[in-house]
Parts: structure tokens; sequence; C-alpha cells
């Protein structure tokens, strides 16, 4: 298998805007900024690392559709971040803002609300694997009955 | 001594209730295909005591459906009594499989932000083994059972 000259350009024109940037940069907040006008996903982590995500069409058409289904459900998704985590984490502050709404969740933050599912699904339609749940606006009710 | 091996993990989630104790949820976050192609994560409860994997019936839209109660009556016992739930059939990806399973929609799930139904034994869990610590909350599973 061979990958094309210019899946290894893309790969270096990457590598040398990220130096440049980073020399660049007068400040983190600058180099953050440089990355988001370049479309390039990051993250910085509570113990301060950057994470970055930039994603790139390494060879297309790689496999048949039938074969992409077949691999997507033997190897592990890409990790989006724990939206859950996040969710629970902040979740005064988004039932402050979103209370009695329905919320998508995609890489730890909330891309869309509304008071009604179809329309958060019509926002939504960019996403792959938003998560989404509900705000009640009445407390959480914890005795609950369930299928049996 | 059988001795098992497992692949992956379940996180468990702490609640408060309205006293303020903890509660702690083992969630599993699934893949749910809908009909127009869309993925979509919904947060579950893992429960084995549900038989079929159930959704709050407000979910209805996500499953194309024009109401909730338009497919298969099933009359459901739960904790509160028997109830109608309404069942059709989905494909999910849990633990990284794809899966056409049943789903029920039931009404009397309150909603909750952490989760929005339970992942129930029909057909999913025969694809599973699982191993549960209540103590340290810890729940494990293979995709080799």
């Amino acid at each position: 298998m061979r990958l094309s000259e210019t899946t290894f350009e893309k790969i270096g024109d990457f590598k040398s805007f990220f130096e440049s940037a980073s020399i660049e940069a007068k400040s983190p907040t600058e180099f953050l900024s440089a990355l988001d006008r370049t479309g390039i996903e990051s993250n910085v982590t509570e113990e301060g690392h950057l994470m970055i995500r930039y994603w790139q069409i390494g060879a297309e058409n790689f496999v048949s559709p039938e074969q992409a289904s077949i691999i997507r459900t033997s190897r592990p998704l890409p990790d989006q971040g724990d939206n859950m985590d996040w969710l629970s984490k902040n979740l005064q502050t988004i039932r402050q803002e979103n209370c009695g709404k329905w919320v998508a969740v995609y890489n730890e933050r909330i891309v869309a609300s509304s008071s009604t599912l179809p329309d958060l699904m019509n926002q939504i339609k960019e996403y792959d694997r938003p998560l989404i749940t509900l705000i009640p606006a009445e407390p959480v009710i914890w005795t609950f009955a369930y299928a049996l | 001594m059988p001795s098992k091996n497992f692949e992956r993990s379940v996180k468990f989630y702490e609640g408060k209730t309205q006293d303020g104790a903890p509660v702690w949820l083992p969630l599993v976050e699934v893949i749910l295909i809908t009909p127009s192609n869309s993925r979509i994560s919904l947060s579950l409860l893992f429960d084995t005591g549900a038989s079929v994997t159930t959704l709050r019936a407000d979910l209805y839209p996500l499953l194309g459906l024009q109401s909730w109660n338009e497919g298969l009556r099933v009359p459901t016992g739960t904790g509160g009594g028997q109830v109608d739930a309404y069942q059709y059939t989905a494909n999910i990806e849990v633990f990284g499989k794809s899966i056409q399973c049943p789903i029920n929609l039931l009404q009397t799930l309150p909603p909750h932000p952490f989760f929005c139904g339970l992942l129930g034994r029909d057909t999913v869990f025969n694809e599973f083994g699982f191993g549960f610590w209540e103590s340290t909350h810890e729940l494990f599973v293979t995709e080799n059972p």
C-alpha cells in the first residue's frame, strides 16, 4: 500500500505551520488564536498541556464504504473528549443557561440547544456523534419506575 | 477458579440526590444510527434489570417517528406497575460493535441530564461479557465472552 505524495506534502505543510506559529506567537493566547484561524481544533487541559486535533485526508477512497463499515466497527473511534465527563462537571452552569432545553455536546462544549428535539437535530447535522441530552427544568427524580 | 479478561471499562458518574446523597451511575455512551444515517451519542444507564434497551418516549424523533406510540405495543412491568411501552428496531453502536436491536420507548422514564434511557439485555448483552465490582464502582466489558 502506498499513500500519495500529496499526503506527505500536506503533513509537511502542517509541521511547518506548527513550527513557524510557535516561534512567531508572542504568547500562548496568540498561538491558540493562530490555531483557531487555521481551523485546527485545540484544547488546553487542566494540567496545562496543549492538545490539538487536525484531521487531514490521508488517502481518498482508501477503502469501499462497505469495507469502511467493517473497519469502523472493529477499531476504536477517535477520541472526542469525554463529553459526559464535561457535562457532569459543568452541569450547574449548563442548567442555568439551558434549563428545559435539549442540548448537543461536542468536543466538551455545547454546540446547539433548543426547546424541541427536531430543531436541535437540524442544528447539528454537521457533527458526528454529538451527545444529546435534555436538561430538565424540574428537579431530577431519583426514585423512578423503570422497565423490567 | 475462573479467570476472565476484559478489554473495556464503563465509567461511573456521580450524581447527587435532592438531599445531596451521592449516587453512582454506570453510564454507557451508545451511538444511535438514525433513519437519516446521522450518528447521535446517547448516554444510557447500564441496567441488567431492563430486558430491552429503553429510551424516554420524547426521543421518538431520533427513530424517525411522528409519535412515540406508533410501534408494537408491549405491556411492560416497571417498578411502578405495568405500563405500555412501544417497540421499534434500531441500529446502535456500543462497546465498538454495531448491533441491530429492539428499542422500547417508555413514557415513565423521567428526564435526567446524565442519561436518557436504559441499556438493556435483549440482543445487546449477548454480544458481551461483563464483570461488576459495585464497591469500587467498576464495570468491565469484554467483546469476546
